[in-house]
C-alpha cells in the first residue's frame, strides 16, 4: 500500500505542472526539435535538413569526392524503471524508482576519396561545422588511400525523396511519465505480492530516431523511428539452501507507438512469473545427456540470432570482423549446400510489421525489403550493404547498412530474420507428444557461441522437463550445447503459423569501435532432436 | 575538448539552473580517433567528437535525470526544466541519501598529451606495420589502432566540484591463414600511444598463427592450464559482482555464507592471490571519484587469499554501519577497469615448463554468466591453444568451450607469471598475470578457427 501511496502523490504533483508547461518543454530543445518536425501528411523530407545536408555533399564535391553521404540523427531515450525490494532493517517492501531522459543530435559524413572511405562527427549541427567536418573526412580518405588494396566499390541505387515513419498512433513520448509508471508499479507488486518473492524490477524504455540521410546519388530521406522496450524480472532466494533464481517476463519489444503497449500485457504476466519464480526456486536439476528439446519463440529467437543471421553476415565471411565479431562457418562455398533440415527456411526482412530492425531506408539509402536467407534448409543469400554487394556477384544490395547514432560509420548490419512456421495444422502439443525424454525451454538465459558460430551454448530463463509425450514439472540448471550445422539439421518439426511470434533483442553488438543494434526475429515453437543437454551450476 | 576551467563553468551554471534544492551535474565531452583494418587493408577510419551534460535533480528525495548533448544556453535551460519535471512526477526514492559537499579529489596520473591529440598520422605507421608482417608472409591481418581522450567534469549546488581529463589507446590484430585454416592474436591497452609496439604485436600475431595451423582434436575434459595475462584478466575480473555488500548481505553473491552472513575474513583462495583495484596506479585509467562521487581510493577485496572487504555504496552503508567504499560495479563485463591482480616472477616459458600435460590458452572470447550467483561462466578459447607435454609446447589444438568460474579458478591457480595489463575481446581492463590453474573444465570442442 506504501507504494500506491507514492503514486498518488506523485498524480498530484504532476496536476500541478500547467499543461503549458509540460508542453514548452517537451517541444523543447530547440533547433533538433524543430529541425526534424513538419507537417505529419508530408511526404517529404524538411526543407531545412535538406539545406543542411547539401552543404556537406557540395563541400565534398570541391574536394573531387565520388560519394558522400550526411546523416543528421536526434536520438532520444526514455527510461522508467521500479524496483521493489524489502528494507534491510523491517522487512516493509521499497519502491525505489529511477526516471531519467536523454537526447543526442549530431551528424555525420561519408566520403569516398582515391577509392577510399573517410568519416567524420559533430554534435555542432551547423552548415560551417558541417562543411568543416566534411573536409575532415575528406582528409581521413586520403590517408586510408594510401593503404587501399582495391578501391571501393558501390553497386547501383534508385534515388529517393521521401519521408518514412515507423508506423502508429500515439507518440509515446507525449504520453505521460505519470501512465508509465502506474503501469510498472501495479505489474511490480502484482510480482510482490507472494511472500516468497525476494524483489521485482518492472522497466519500461522508450527510443525515437529522428534521422535524416542526403547523398551525392540525389537521395534524401527523413525517417523517424520508434521502439518500445519492457520488462519485468522477480527474484526469489532461498538463504538456507544458498540458491538465488529468477523469472522474467520480456514483452515482444516493438517499432511502434503508445498503442502497442496494452499487448505487452504485463498484468496477467506479473501473475504467471510469480508463481514460477517460487516455483524455480526448488525444482530439480535437470539430469544431463542427449534428449529432445522444446524451443519456445521467447528463446529460440536468440538462437536464430546466434547461429542463423550473424554466421549469414557478408562481412563476416569475407573477413573483415576478423579482429572483433569473428568470421563465419558459413563460407562463400557454402552458397546452394544444405545447412539446416527441410523444415528450416529464414528471411531477412527489414519491412516486418512492429519489428526493431524495420526502416523504410537503409544508412546507404537503399530501400528496405525482404530476402530469402535459407530456403528449405538450403543456403542462398548473405546479408549485403551497397559495398558488398558486387563480392558476391549480386547487382543490388539488401539493405542492411546501419549505424547506431549520428557518431558512428554505417557498415553491415543484419535485418530482422525469422523462420518460417511449419503446416497449418501442427500445433504444440503434437510437437511435446512426439518427445519420450526432453525439455521445454523458454524465455532467454546464458549464451555463448564462437567466433565463426559452431558451438553454442544457451541456456533460458525457465525450464520444463517433457516425458511420455506430456509437459511435466519446471526443472533448472539447464542448458545446451550443439554444433550449429547439427543443431539446424536435427529441427524436425515447427509448429503452425497460428504459433508464430516475433521478439526483440536490443543490444546486438559488432564493429570495432563496438555499436548496438536491435532487431526482432520471429518464430514458431520448435522441436530439436537430441541434442547435448548440460546441468550448470 | 572542453578545458578544466570551461567544464567547470559549465557544469557550475547549469548546477545554479536548477530551483530545486540538489542539482547534480556531470558534464563530459570526447574525441575518438581510430583505424580500423581487414585483409591487409584500411576499412574504416575516423575522428569523432562527443558531449554531453547530463542534470539530475532532486526535491523530497524525487529524482528526474536528464541528459542533453546540446550545450547552448536555452537548450541547457530546458534541460534543466525536463528533469524537474520528471522529479516532480517521480515517486520518492526512499534509499536517497543527501548530496556530497566540496570533496578533495586526487589528479589522477596517466594523462598523456600526445596520446591525446593523436590523428591518423601516428597511427598508421603502426597499421602498415602489421600489413606488412602478414603481406611478407603471404597471411591476412586485420584489426584495430584507436584513442580516446575524454573530459569529464562533475558539480552540485552543495559545493562540490571534480574535472578529469584522461586518454586511452590500443592496438589489437588478427592475422590468418588466407585459407583461413589458423588464427594468431595480440592486444596492448596503452595510456601512452608511443608504448604501443606494434613489431612485437604483428611478430607474436604471425607467429601464433603459423604456429597453430593444423590443430589437432583433443578430448573435451578437465585440464592444467597456462592462461597468458589477457586470458586470465578475461576471466579474473568478472568476480568483481560478487563483491556487491548488498547483494551478498541478501543472500545473492557467493560471498554470502548459507543461512545467513558473509564469508569476508575467510581463506578462500591461495596465500598468492591478492586481487585490488588502484585507481592512480599510472599504468591505467581511471576517474578520481565512484559513481557516488565520494574520492577513490585503493582497495584490497583479496588479500593473500583472504576475502577482505565488500563494496558499500553510500545507502548500505549506513545501513549496515560501515563506511562506503569505492565501487566494483559493472557486472557484466568487469566495470572496474582499476582493477588489478597480484603477479609473480616467472616468464611465460617457465610457467609452460612447469607443466607436465596441459593447454597453453592466448585468450577467451563471448564470455557470458550461466549463473550470476556461483559466478559459474561460459565461453571459448581463441586464437592459438596449444598442447603442453613435459613443459614444452607440441601440438595445436582445436578451440574449446570452457565452463567455470572465476573464483574456482583462483581456488585452482597453482604458479603466477609478472602482471600486465590486458584489454579482454569485449572491452574489460584490468592488470593481470599469466598463471597456471589446475581442473579447468574443457566439456566440448569448437571448430572455429
Amino acid at each position: 500500500m506504501l507504494n500506491f501511496r507514492l503514486i498518488s502523490i506523485s498524480m498530484s504533483m504532476l496536476m500541478r505542472l500547467t499543461r503549458r508547461q509540460f508542453m514548452a518543454t517537451t517541444s523543447a530543445l530547440a533547433f533538433a526539435g524543430e529541425l526534424f518536425s513538419s507537417p505529419k501528411d508530408s511526404r517529404a523530407p524538411s526543407p531545412d535538413l535538406e539545406r543542411l545536408g547539401a552543404v556537406g555533399l557540395a563541400e565534398a564535391r570541391k574536394y573531387h569526392a565520388t560519394y558522400c553521404d550526411v546523416r543528421i540523427v536526434r536520438l532520444r531515450n526514455q527510461q522508467i524503471a521500479l524496483r521493489l525490494s524489502p528494507d534491510r532493517d523491517t522487512g516493509k517492501t521499497l519502491a525505489v524508482p529511477n526516471v531519467s531522459e536523454s537526447t543526442s543530435f549530431g551528424f555525420g559524413v561519408r566520403v569516398i576519396v582515391n577509392g577510399a572511405w573517410g568519416f567524420a562527427s559533430s554534435p555542432l549541427v551547423t552548415k560551417e561545422e558541417i562543411a568543416r567536418v566534411t573536409a575532415e573526412a575528406v582528409i581521413i580518405a586520403k590517408a586510408n588511400a594510401s593503404i587501399q588494396p582495391s578501391p571501393v566499390q558501390l553497386c547501383p541505387v534508385k534515388t529517393y525523396r521521401d519521408r518514412w515513419d515507423t508506423p502508429h498512433e500515439k507518440d509515446p513520448f507525449a504520453v505521460e511519465v505519470a501512465e508509465k509508471l502506474e503501469l510498472l508499479q501495479s505489474a511490480a507488486e502484482e510480482v510482490k505480492k507472494n511472500n516468497k518473492v525476494f524483489g521485482s524490477v518492472a522497466a519500461l524504455n522508450v527510443r525515437s530516431e529522428d534521422k535524416y540521410f542526403a547523398s551525392t546519388e540525389g537521395s534524401s530521406i527523413q525517417q523517424l523511428i520508434l521502439q518500445i522496450y519492457g520488462n519485468l524480472d522477480a527474484t526469489a532466494v532461498d538463504r538456507k539452501a544458498g540458491i538465488s533464481r529468477s523469472r522474467s517476463y520480456v514483452p515482444t519489444n516493438a517499432s511502434a507507438g503508445w498503442e502497442y503497449v496494452p499487448q505487452m500485457n504485463f498484468g496477467e504476466n506479473a501473475q504467471r512469473i510469480r508463481e514460477e519464480v517460487v516455483e524455480h526456486l526448488s525444482a530439480p536439476p535437470v539430469t544431463a545427456g542427449k534428449k529432445d528439446l522444446i524451443l519456445m519463440p521467447n528463446h529460440l529467437m536468440l538462437t536464430i540470432h546466434e547461429s542463423v543471421a550473424h554466421p549469414t553476415e557478408l562481412d563476416r565471411a569475407l573477413g573483415y570482423e576478423a579482429n572483433y565479431a569473428g568470421t563465419s562457418y558459413i563460407t562463400m562455398d557454402k552458397v546452394g549446400k544444405r545447412i539446416a533440415s527441410r523444415n528450416c527456411t529464414f528471411i531477412g526482412d527489414r519491412t516486418s510489421p512492429k519489428a526493431l530492425g524495420t526502416v523504410g531506408y537503409d544508412d546507404d539509402g537503399v530501400k528496405t525489403s525482404q530476402f530469402t536467407i535459407i530456403e528449405e534448409g538450403i543456403f542462398r543469400n548473405y546479408q549485403t550493404t551497397r559495398e558488398q554487394a558486387h563480392m558476391v556477384g549480386d547487382k543490388e544490395s539488401h539493405g542492411c547498412s546501419q549505424a547506431d547514432s549520428w557518431a558512428t560509420v554505417p557498415f553491415q548490419r543484419m535485418p530482422n530474420v525469422w523462420l518460417r512456421p511449419g503446416p497449418q495444422e501442427t500445433t504444440l502439443e503434437d510437437l511435446i507428444a512426439g518427445i519420450d525424454d526432453g525439455v521445454l525451454i523458454d524465455g532467454r538465459g546464458s549464451y555463448s557461441i564462437d567466433q565463426q558460430r559452431y558451438n553454442f551454448q544457451f541456456g533460458g530463463d525457465a525450464f520444463w522437463e517433457i516425458k511420455g509425450g506430456k509437459k511435466g514439472k519446471m526443472i533448472s540448471s539447464v542448458a545446451y550445447q550443439a554444433r550449429t550445422p547439427d543443431f539446424w539439421q536435427a529441427c524436425d518439426g515447427i509448429a503452425g503459423p497460428a504459433y508464430w511470434q516475433q521478439y526483440g533483442t536490443t543490444g546486438d553488438a559488432k564493429g570495432e569501435p563496438t555499436q548496438i543494434n536491435s532487431i526482432s526475429h520471429g518464430c514458431s515453437p520448435s522441436r530439436f532432436r537430441q541434442v547435448n543437454v548440460l546441468v550448470t551450476d | 575538448m572542453f578545458t578544466s576551467d570551461q567544464a567547470q563553468q559549465l557544469a557550475q551554471k547549469v548546477a545554479k539552473l536548477s530551483t530545486f534544492p540538489e542539482c547534480q551535474v556531470t558534464v563530459t565531452s570526447s574525441e575518438q580517433a581510430y583505424t580500423r583494418f581487414a585483409n591487409n587493408g584500411i576499412t574504416t577510419a575516423a575522428l569523432g567528437l562527443r558531449q554531453n551534460v547530463t542534470i539530475a535533480v532532486t526535491r523530497d528525495s524525487r529524482t528526474g535525470v536528464y541528459s542533453v548533448d546540446e550545450l547552448d544556453d536555452a537548450s541547457l535551460r530546458k534541460a534543466v526544466l525536463k528533469a524537474e519535471e520528471l522529479a516532480a512526477i517521480s515517486p520518492a526514492n526512499p534509499e536517497h541519501l543527501p548530496p556530497l559537499g566540496s570533496q578533495e579529489y586526487k589528479k589522477t596520473p596517466s594523462f598523456d598529451e600526445a596520446t591525446a591529440k593523436a590523428r591518423a598520422p601516428e597511427m598508421i605507421p603502426h597499421v602498415k606495420t602489421i600489413i606488412d608482417v602478414a603481406t611478407k608472409q603471404n597471411l591476412v591481418a586485420a584489426g584495430l589502432i584507436e584513442r580516446t581522450t575524454r573530459v569529464t567534469a562533475v558539480a552540485n549546488k552543495a559545493g562540490l566540484f571534480g574535472f578529469d581529463q584522461s586518454a586511452d589507446s590500443q592496438l589489437t590484430t588478427t592475422i590468418r591463414m588466407r585459407d583461413g585454416s589458423s588464427s594468431g592474436w595480440a592486444g596492448q591497452p596503452s595510456v601512452k600511444l608511443s608504448g604501443i609496439d606494434s613489431a612485437k604485436l604483428a611478430a607474436t600475431a604471425s607467429e601464433k598463427c603459423l604456429r597453430w595451423k593444423n590443430p589437432q582434436r583433443i578430448e573435451p575434459g578437465n585440464y592444467t592450464v597456462v592462461l597468458e595475462p589477457t586470458a586470465a584478466g578475461d576471466l579474473v575480473r568478472l568476480i568483481q559482482s560478487g563483491f556487491s555488500a548488498r547483494n551478498t548481505d541478501e543472500g545473492r553473491t557467493f560471498l554470502s555464507k548459507k543461512g545467513g552472513g558473509t564469508l569476508v575474513g575467510e581463506k578462500l583462495f591461495p596465500d598468492y592471490i591478492t586481487l585490488r583495484s588502484d585507481p592512480f596506479d599510472p599504468r591505467q585509467t581511471s576517474l578520481p571519484w565512484t559513481t557516488e562521487l565520494a574520492p577513490t581510493r585503493s582497495m584490497t577485496w583479496i588479500d593473500k587469499g583472504v576475502v577482505a572487504n565488500l563494496a558499500y555504496d553510500r545507502y548500505w552503508a549506513s545501513k549496515t554501519g560501515k563506511q562506503p567504499t569505492p565501487g566494483v560495479g559493472g557486472a557484466f563485463f568487469g566495470g572496474d577497469s582499476s582493477l588489478q591482480m597480484e603477479g609473480g616472477d616467472a616468464s611465460l616459458e617457465a610457467l609452460i615448463s612447469s607443466v607436465e600435460r596441459g593447454l597453453l590458452i592466448t585468450h577467451f572470447w563471448y564470455i557470458r554468466f550461466v549463473n550470476p550467483k556461483t559466478l559459474q561462466q561460459t565461453g571459448l578459447t581463441r586464437d592459438g591453444v596449444f598442447l603442453i607435454e613435459n613443459g614444452k609446447i607440441t601440438t595445436p589444438v582445436m578451440n574449446l568451450r570452457f565452463l567455470e568460474s572465476p573464483v574456482r579458478l583462483l581456488q585452482n591457480t597453482k604458479k603466477l607469471g609478472s602482471a600486465i595489463r590486458v584489454r579482454g575481446l569485449e572491452g574489460g581492463l584490468m592488470i593481470a598475470p599469466a598463471l597456471v590453474a589446475t581442473d579447468f573444465p574443457l566439456p566440448s570442442i569448437s571448430d572455429a578457427v
